[in-house]
């Protein structure tokens, strides 16, 4: 039997797997603050008895795009972009630091400022808690200041300052929670350099037209591998054909 | 089966769920005292296909991995309480508050609703309802033989009747304020309900601890910006097209297999 529908068959198995990562890029276009996810193709050439000549494909995803999204303007006080480079820190599912664009915040029950899939937002001193306010500010360093309840302007509050982080390219990874974690979890130390936009919030920055290029181009791959199956096919039909004695 | 399939379609769902938040808003654009939604998406869990950092080889690791993401969900919707536009109305029991404040309705179970709908108007016995006939509440009535009605900023209703130059106080309508206003459960008919996140109600006078001025004369327009609400509905559709095409070309791939190998 030829190996060539082997080679055709991985080749095949790792475009699917592309697909659904382009797919998952294209489902999260509208999620605030997503990061779109790169794939890419290594060849694994694999040695062995005789002549070398089978070299599989391999996908994988070497990272997330950084690049900035849209900003939508909002209005709401609540709502948080961070222009430029940089993180918010959220308390993971784990408990431990883990880090996200996203800063459609809310203020739950209790007073524990969130963001909008309810994970609690970091400041520099801990999570951050707000007593009853009337009016809320964030700073573009990421200060919160509140006119308490029942208070004029004169009587503003500082809170916390927003965890604002900015981790050197490649230091934070997407983990399976969706958002960036470092190696071994280490919190990162806050920066000064970060600066955030109140009443915006910032988009998805996948890039639609990019994705839909890759999924038909992937498409007519897929198709490709499966011609590369059915001439495997047929030569092994020749061949038998071939050999038959009769 | 491709998962390419099942991703795309947790992305038209969460499409088709923002319309449904987009079309609500839409249609609520002229109702008084209504708060937008907004859908919150989030992206579901990642899936390691191939860990980065593994050990490719006893002195060497595997540079990148493979994770793939499973799609996205709504996460829920936000209840938006900006304020809404102020409409004069000139009608004296057209109340609008400048302010977090809501109204109080006794419900015909008991229970309380909040409301920032101020459309009041009078039932057989003189007492203040609203336009579905749940009184207003702390019940306020008016009496039969009352001229004019003053509702001042601080919620004091007061009368004046014919043949006396005094003003009549019949009572005073209270507000109440909300820790996280956006927690309440929104119960159709403009009006909410207290839930664990919302806090329980602070009752107060009007006018202080930010609860906001009762506007007499005055109604609040729905907050819904029919501009925002157009171009988010074009940004939605275009992404459910575009996820509907991937479902296609993934079925294409899967008939082309089917049919070839």
């Amino acid at each position: 039997m030829d190996k060539l529908i082997y080679v055709a068959m991985t080749g095949a198995a790792h475009i699917d797997r592309a697909q659904t990562l382009h797919s998952n890029n294209l489902a999260n276009v509208g999620t605030t603050g997503f990061r779109a996810d790169f794939a890419q193709a290594r060849s694994v050439q694999l040695y062995g008895e005789g002549y070398n000549g089978r070299v599989y494909a391999l996908a994988e995803q070497p990272g997330s795009d950084f690049k900035q999204g849209a900003f939508v303007q909002t209005g709401r006080d609540l709502d948080t972009a961070i222009a430029g480079e940089g993180f918010f820190a959220v308390k993971g599912p784990d408990g431990k630091e883990a880090y996200s664009r996203s800063g459609d915040f809310l203020v739950d029950p209790v007073g524990a400022l969130r963001d909008g899939a309810g994970r609690q937002v970091l400041g520099d001193g801990g999570p951050i808690s707000l007593p009853p306010y009337d009016k809320l500010y964030i700073g573009t360093d990421g200060t919160v200041t509140i006119q308490p309840e029942g208070q004029g302007p004169e009587a503003l509050v500082q809170i916390d300052r927003l965890k604002l982080v900015k981790p050197d390219r490649g230091a934070v990874t997407k983990g399976t929670d969706g958002l960036m974690h470092t190696k071994n979890n280490t919190p990162l130390p806050s920066s000064p350099d970060v600066s955030v936009v109140s009443g915006q919030l910032e988009g998805s920055n996948v890039n639609a037209v990019n994705e839909m290029t890759s999924i038909l181009e992937l498409a007519r791959q897929f198709d490709l591998e499966v011609r590369l199956m059915k001439s495997a096919e047929q030569n092994d039909e020749t061949a038998t054909q071939l050999l038959q004695i009769n | 089966m491709m998962s390419a399939l099942w991703v795309s379609k947790t992305g038209l769902a969460a499409q088709d769920m923002a319309l449904h938040t987009i079309s609500n808003n839409l249609a609520n654009v002229s109702t008084v005292g209504f708060k937008r939604d907004r859908a919150v998406f989030e992206d579901l869990l990642y899936q390691i296909q191939q860990q980065p950092g593994a050990q490719s080889s006893q002195d060497t690791t595997l540079p990148s991995g493979l994770q793939l993401g499973t799609g996205v969900r709504i996460a829920g919707t936000q209840k938006m309480f900006s304020m809404g536009g102020m409409q004069n109305t000139q009608a004296p029991l057209d109340l609008a508050i400048d302010g977090r404040g809501f109204f109080q309705i006794t419900m015909p179970d008991g229970s309380i609703g909040y409301t920032r709908d101020g459309e009041f108007r009078m039932d057989q016995d003189g007492q203040l309802v609203n336009s579905q006939g749940h009184p207003l509440e702390p019940s306020i009535t008016i009496p039969p033989n009352a001229d004019t009605i003053t509702i001042g900023t601080d919620g004091t209703v007061s009368v004046m009747t014919q043949g006396n130059p005094a003003a009549t106080q019949v009572g005073t309508i209270e507000l109440v304020s909300f820790v996280n206003p956006a927690g309440l459960q929104a119960d159709g008919g403009n009006l909410f309900s207290e839930t664990p996140a919302s806090g329980s109600p602070q009752s107060g006078t009007a006018g202080t601890d930010g609860l906001g001025q009762i506007m007499q004369g005055n109604l609040e327009t729905s907050n819904v910006s029919v501009v925002e609400e157009l171009v988010n509905m074009v940004a939605v559709q275009r992404a459910y097209e575009m996820n509907s095409r991937v479902i296609s070309t993934s079925d294409q791939m899967l008939q082309n297999l089917t049919q070839n190998v």
